[in-house]
């Protein structure tokens, strides 16, 4: 009886030994039957896994193939008269194929069965590749446990190489795509957004608010460059084309010191060569003029860029209010300068200005605030000191197409807040009522909460999309973002345009936002050291759509996108600058007459394949060595002294 | 010179100005004021007869004048002359503190005028107080202005035609460190003044100036010298010339070495 039982086992188990053979067999036999089509999907499931791709691409390849197979068939049917032998063609061009290896012509052979040996190796590479991706995905391929995570990891680095070799081909990332969206990158991974060659960004999108967070170092001067520069090229080739309103970009960056000056000049140089055609870097180089505000507006700023106390203080509060609305509202018109308005905050000088009938309410409310006054303008005298010329004109916002400007948030926390103030309040005016009702403007504001005790970044938010500017909030990580989670959230939670994250040590706030999605947990069986079986259970769990491990990560000029649920991941592409700003111009070598034009960028931020919107990129002009005025000189004034 | 008797300034109290009445106004307003024997080279006349033109002039409601400072009196106009010149400028007298520099300017203005290559090649110089209308007169308050410009026309049968030169007027010694600050916001602004700020200082436009020429006081002469030498690449663009004889308030011819044409427009008439 035992030994019936044995026997019977020893023969189920050849049984199945021999169909194990039979079916590896089997399959055998069919690959090298279809040899053409084997090696095609051997080599395309290769490059898919060395290049990272997703299946949907050898799938499209296989697609893009479908018109050299029709006219193939269609040859073939011209040729031979016959529907039939066009239908039997592929088994006629596998019959001949193999009748040309035989004979020794491997070449011509390839040649015959190529137009139905291709899309079909695809397609089945395809199928393969996909396989593949889905076992390890749910963690049921590999010999391993710790395939599925090797894998992954490896296709990182796969896409990765992939994304950085596209962008180091000339032309291949060009600042607006076909359709004019903004194109940030080369896509290293998608999930949940569409997989493409390149990551672009919607013009509209950059017109919603968005959000950037990484570290030092990690890019993101170079990301901000590179929605800047496609914000004003895409905003003025709309408006050449009569499609939209002019771009203004407003940068706050509330950082200071030389590194802003630094990324100021390089903020210049690729701007303009995306078509801005200036740009104004505040307060060093140009200068606004707070005092172009109308009077009640005025007023209130220059309450809010003073320091207030509460309690008894209020008080003093509302005197200063009043004081500074007499000294504003004035009827020979509101100051002109910071002055000006000094001056006017003088007893003296407010008696006589409210002196005439019909400003008997002015004159006795400033009796009664008479005292405070000179109290008034010397906290108005040392605050404008402090705040420098920056403010006191001449200039607004519509003198530039960029404007730059530096707030030392850092340095002199007090006065880049007031600072702040000034500039947004001028930069709100500007928008509804000035020059600026006809521009589109995006305020960009880096580390702005550390100058936003004044003005919140919550309402600057709020306030900004009441006026229908698009406001990019940029910070060096989640904290630094606003001061409070109640404000960091609703900061994030409204960036309408999408969240950009590089590396930051703390990206799982950011990564919620992005929601999950449901991915499968696999165990397998453990046979013995080291040999897991086949055999184990699988459980569906939710887990972040954006990897808060791969964002921590992340390497430098790498981010996240997330947007709508789905995250892309893209390797950005560097803008590369025209010439510095303040080169040193050779020993007697002077540029031409005025007048003449600029150079542009020779691989400018637009790339080969987008041209500059607006003002065609001048050409360069030599610099012509100076003529001797020597003689003209001597006549006039003598030789030169020594 | 009148119409009739072709003497200038005669009969500027009845209304009638000659041409040389007309450019001499012109050349009174752009320099905001000038002094008695500045004027009579303007006119090409003695002094004695640039008094007598000064007077009519006061006469018309066109000028003031007054010893304001050592040497000849000064000649300034006033709104009713600003606005028969079709100029819209600010009509005030001089400044006491400025009264050399603006000597020191026109002397350097008639001696470059008076040069050969300037008449041949029909150049233009550009006041200050042009520079400054242009402006709207709301210049930034760090931001410099020229004493003036020289435009030489595309063209000109001179090397450098279709530059445009700064020119700077140099009494007293400023620090080495703001004197170079100065020449290197000259020679890299691109726009022209009263620009919106964006354009002043445009990266890859070419230089709106040239070149720039100091003309220094002996005081000044070491400070810009050593400013230039500091540009470093750009130092080649920065020219350095005494200021000419008679820039002294009094009329004194001060500098040592002046050209002929210098000595031409100091002289006291023709």
């Amino acid at each position: 009886m035992i030994r019936r039982y044995l026997s019977l086992l020893a023969v189920l188990a050849v049984l199945r030994a021999a169909g194990r053979l039979a079916r590896v067999a089997a399959v055998a036999v069919l690959v090298v039957a279809a040899a053409p089509v084997s090696l095609v999907a051997a080599v395309a499931v290769t490059a898919a896994w060395r290049g990272g791709w997703p299946p949907r691409r050898l799938y499209r390849a296989a697609l893009a193939c479908l018109p050299m197979v029709a006219v193939w068939l269609i040859a073939v049917a011209a040729t031979t008269r016959s529907a039939r032998q066009a239908a039997a063609a592929p088994y006629q061009a596998w019959l001949a194929s193999w009748h040309q290896v035989a004979a020794g012509s491997v070449a011509l052979a390839a040649v015959l069965i190529a137009p139905a040996a291709i899309p079909l190796g695809l397609a089945v590479a395809g199928v393969a590749w996909s396989r593949r991706i889905y076992t390890m995905e749910t963690g049921t391929g590999g010999l391993f446990p710790t395939s599925p995570a090797a894998f992954r990891a490896r296709q990182w680095r796969h896409q990765v190489r992939t994304a950085r070799a596209r962008i180091a081909a000339p032309g291949s990332v060009p600042l607006l795509s076909r359709h004019g969206d903004v194109v940030a990158g080369a896509v290293i991974r998608a999930d949940g957004h569409r997989a493409a060659g390149v990551a672009t960004v919607p013009y509209q999108r950059l017109r919603s608010h968005q959000v950037v967070i990484g570290t030092t170092g990690t890019g993101k001067t170079t990301l901000l460059l590179r929605l800047w520069a496609g914000f004003c090229a895409r905003g003025l080739q709309l408006h050449a084309a009569g499609a939209g309103r002019r771009p203004l970009l407003v940068v706050l960056d509330c950082k200071g010191g030389a590194d802003s000056r630094r990324v100021a000049d390089r903020v210049r140089r690729v701007l303009r060569g995306a078509g801005a055609r200036s740009t104004a870097i505040w307060p060093d180089e140009a200068s606004l003029s707070l005092w172009d505000l109308p009077p009640d507006r005025l007023t209130s700023t220059l309450l809010d860029m003073i320091e207030h106390g509460t309690g008894a203080a209020a008080y003093y509060a509302d005197v200063m209010d009043a004081v500074v609305a007499l000294a504003v509202g004035a009827p020979g018109g509101p100051p002109a300068s910071a002055a000006d308005f000094l001056a006017r905050l003088d007893a003296g000088w407010l008696g006589l200005a409210y002196a005439a009938p019909g400003h008997e309410d002015e004159a006795a409310l400033l009796r009664s605030a008479g005292r405070q006054v000179t109290d008034i303008a010397l906290r108005f005298r040392t605050l404008l000191r402090r705040l420098g010329p920056g403010l006191d004109g001449p200039g607004g916002y519509a003198d530039a197409d960029v404007w730059y400007c530096i707030l030392e948030g850092t340095a002199d926390v007090a006065v880049a807040e007031a600072q702040a103030r000034a500039l947004v309040d001028l930069l709100a005016w500007h928008a509804t009522h000035g020059p600026g009702a006809d521009r589109e403007i995006l305020l960009a504001v880096d580390e702005f909460s550390a100058v936003s005790r004044r003005l919140p970044i919550w309402q600057l938010y709020e306030r900004a999309r009441s006026l229908g500017l698009a406001v990019q909030v940029s910070a060096q990580s989640w904290q630094g973002l606003a001061p409070d989670d109640d404000d960091r959230y609703r900061l994030a939670a409204t960036a309408d345009g999408g969240i950009w994250l590089l590396r930051t040590p703390h990206p799982e706030p950011v990564t919620a936002l992005a929601g999950d999605q449901p991915a499968l947990d696999t165990s397998r069986r453990l046979l013995g050291v080291p040999r897991w079986g086949r055999e184990g259970s699988s459980r569906v769990r939710e887990a972040p759509v954006a990897d808060p491990a791969l964002i921590r990560a992340l390497d430098v000029g790498q981010a996240a996108y997330i947007y709508r649920g789905g995250v892309t991941f893209v390797q950005v592409k560097r803008l590369v600058a025209g010439p510095a700003a303040l080169a040193v111009v050779p020993a007697r070598a002077a540029a031409p007459a005025p007048g003449a034009v600029a150079p542009g960028a020779a691989d400018g931020p637009a790339g080969r394949a987008t041209a500059a919107p607006a003002a065609p990129v001048p050409t360069a002009p030599r610099p012509a060595p100076l003529a001797d005025v020597t003689a003209l000189l001597d006549e006039a004034f003598g030789t030169e002294p020594h | 010179m009148n119409a009739r008797t072709g003497k200038p300034g005669t009969a500027a109290a009845s209304g009638h100005l000659t041409a040389r009445d007309i450019a001499a106004l012109l050349f009174v307003a752009e320099m905001y004021a000038v002094q008695l024997d500045q004027l009579a080279v303007v006119l090409g006349v003695t002094e004695h007869r640039a008094r007598a033109v000064a007077a009519g002039w006061r006469r018309a409601g066109y000028a003031g004048s007054a010893r304001i400072g050592p040497g000849r009196p000064w000649v300034w106009l006033t709104r009713a002359g600003l606005a028969a010149c079709g100029l819209r400028y600010t009509a005030a007298s001089p400044a006491l503190s400025r009264l050399a520099h603006l000597r020191a300017v026109t002397s350097v203005r008639l001696a470059l005028e008076a040069t050969t290559g300037y008449a041949a090649a029909g150049a233009f110089w550009r006041p200050e107080r042009r520079l400054r209308a242009k402006a709207g007169g709301r210049v930034g308050l760090r931001e410099h202005i020229p004493d003036a410009e020289v435009h030489w026309p595309d063209g000109a049968a001179v090397a450098f035609a279709g530059e445009c030169w700064a020119i700077e007027a140099e009494l007293t010694r400023k620090t080495v460190a703001r004197t170079a600050a100065i020449m290197h916001e000259i020679l890299t602004r691109t726009g022209d003044y009263g620009c919106p700020a964006g354009q002043a200082r445009v990266p890859g436009l070419a230089a709106r100036h040239a070149r720039v020429v100091y003309l220094c006081s002996p005081a000044a002469l070491p400070t810009v010298a050593r400013a230039r030498a500091a540009l470093g690449g750009a130092a080649g663009r920065v020219e350095i010339r005494g200021l000419p004889p008679g820039t002294d308030m009094t009329g004194r011819p001060a500098a040592p070495a002046a050209g002929p044409a210098a000595l031409r427009a100091a002289g006291p008439a023709r």
